[in-house]
């Protein structure tokens, strides 16, 4: 081989390893291994309680009616930071808030929802804690952790609170997990149970696909992993969403679809949401209470 | 192959691979963080999609081919990507030889035009053959060994042995 090249190879492969990527190649793997078998069990309690309350309010009128004419209740539900874990020595951080809503008269919703908070927020910190030192037994490095919440929609009738967990090892990945509760009925609402039948997964997946390419063809610098835009990796294309998509309803009754950190586009684009226009699932929603 | 043998042997290969999945990103960034993002994003990729990888033996080519597209994203973003213009080529064409001289050769094979680079990279630094580098970059064979072979000229590196017959014909860089 010509001797340049050589020169060209070697300083290719002298390319000093970060002490990083033991933990972010650890991190993505454990990620990709537990992402959904949490998901799953904690949607099975939860889900399980709601899919019953969403079901008795949707078939039954008269059911609803009588809650509804409580409208002192929605207001005062609120939500405040229940616990704070905190870490900070300089190279590696943690910083955990717990939120928690009180004020639901419902209560067995009110203890799920924040038994839930609680019980993720602690595997959380526990988590970091044990990578924390694996990390000091090789030597140290970087790391951090941010898990907070935001409320994003508050009216009268919704309560919408997304929990955010930011990991940082060398680079970062986010998740967001949305609750959406329905003051008024005090109820905790599902994606599936705002529908008539599973027509709706294809109609918003549709929907989504067609959002896609129109904000990448008005801007470039947005990607997305979708059919028709000319990815040289079809596989990775967004195909329908989950039939419990992270999702919320914002102030103006629209639903939102929430998509995590490389579900749906390359890592820059973080966090991605699209608005459904409701106009395109006249057909499919139970009712417009409370999407309109 | 059951799924989760392929899960099992991914997770192998990029644990004994993670050294040259992140050079091969760092070759499109130049920076660590950059690179280490490309890392984990493609890692997240590949374990979603690893049910369209057919051909367990085909895993290295595939996994480098979502590196390259997940550096590629990242560049796209960065706006870093310049696409290859006549007026570039020409001035890497026509360099004089004592202009050249002062030039860092890393600097040199990082101005290398991206389509031009990957092929060296892949071919001589990541050792893969000429059909694996095809394949990561969804070229045809031929097109990999001329873009090889042009690469080669624009570093005005002379290959006896792994040069393309067709350099003769095409004259020589000197």
């Amino acid at each position: 081989m010509d001797r340049r090249l050589e020169q060209l190879k070697q300083e290719y492969s002298q390319v000093p390893i970060p002490e990083e990527l033991d933990f972010v190649v650890r991190e993505a793997l454990n990620q990709t291994r537990r992402r959904k078998p949490v998901f799953r069990k904690y949607m099975a309690g939860v889900g399980a309680a709601a899919i019953v309350l969403v079901a008795g309010i949707n078939m039954s009128p008269a059911l609803a009616q009588p809650l509804s004419e409580v409208p002192v209740v929605g207001s005062i539900v609120k939500v405040l930071t229940f616990r704070e874990y905190k870490i900070d020595n300089g190279t590696t951080q943690a910083n955990i808030q717990v939120p928690a809503i009180t004020n639901l008269e419902n209560k067995t919703l009110e203890q799920t929802l924040n038994n839930k908070y609680l019980e993720e927020s602690k595997k959380l910190y526990d988590d970091f804690i044990v990578e924390m030192n694996e990390l000091k037994q090789k030597g140290g490095g970087h790391m951090g952790v941010d898990s907070g919440y935001v409320v994003k929609t508050d009216t009268d009738r919704i309560l919408a609170v997304g929990r955010y967990v930011v990991n940082t090892v060398g680079s970062s990945s986010t998740t967001f997990k949305y609750d959406t509760i329905d003051k008024e009925n005090q109820v905790l609402l599902t994606l599936p149970g705002l529908f008539r039948d599973d027509q709706y997964i294809n109609l918003i997946s549709e929907t989504i696909k067609e959002q896609m390419r129109e904000q990448m063809k008005a801007d470039p610098q947005k990607i997305y992993w979708v059919e028709g835009t000319g990815n040289e990796m079809p596989e990775s294309n967004f195909k329908a969403i989950a039939p419990d998509q992270s999702f919320y309803i914002n102030k103006d009754g629209k639903l939102v679809i929430v998509f995590d950190k490389y579900e749906v586009a390359p890592g820059y684009m973080g966090v991605v949401e699209f608005t459904i226009l409701t106009s395109a699932l006249a057909d499919v929603l139970v009712s417009n209470e409370y999407i309109k | 192959m059951g799924m989760k043998n392929n899960r099992a042997m991914l997770e192998q290969f990029i644990v004994d691979y993670k050294e040259n999945i992140y050079r091969l990103a760092y070759s499109y960034v130049h920076n660590k963080a950059d690179a280490l993002d490309i890392v984990q994003e493609s890692i997240y990729k590949a374990m979603k999609t690893k049910s369209s990888l057919q051909d367990p033996g085909a895993m290295k080519s595939w996994f480098y081919r979502i590196v390259v597209h997940t550096a590629l994203d990242l560049l796209r973003k960065q706006k870093k990507v310049q696409p290859m213009e006549e007026e570039q080529l020409h001035a890497f064409m026509y360099q004089s030889e004592d202009a050249y001289a002062d030039v860092d050769i890393q600097q040199t094979l990082e101005q290398l035009p991206e389509k031009y680079r990957a092929v060296l990279v892949l071919r001589f630094f990541e050792d893969l053959t000429f059909e694996e580098v095809a394949d990561v970059l969804r070229e045809n064979i031929n097109t990999v060994k001329t873009r090889l072979y042009q690469a080669l000229k624009l570093l005005r590196i002379q290959m006896e042995s792994t040069a393309p017959e067709r350099r003769r014909e095409n004259g020589s860089t000197s």
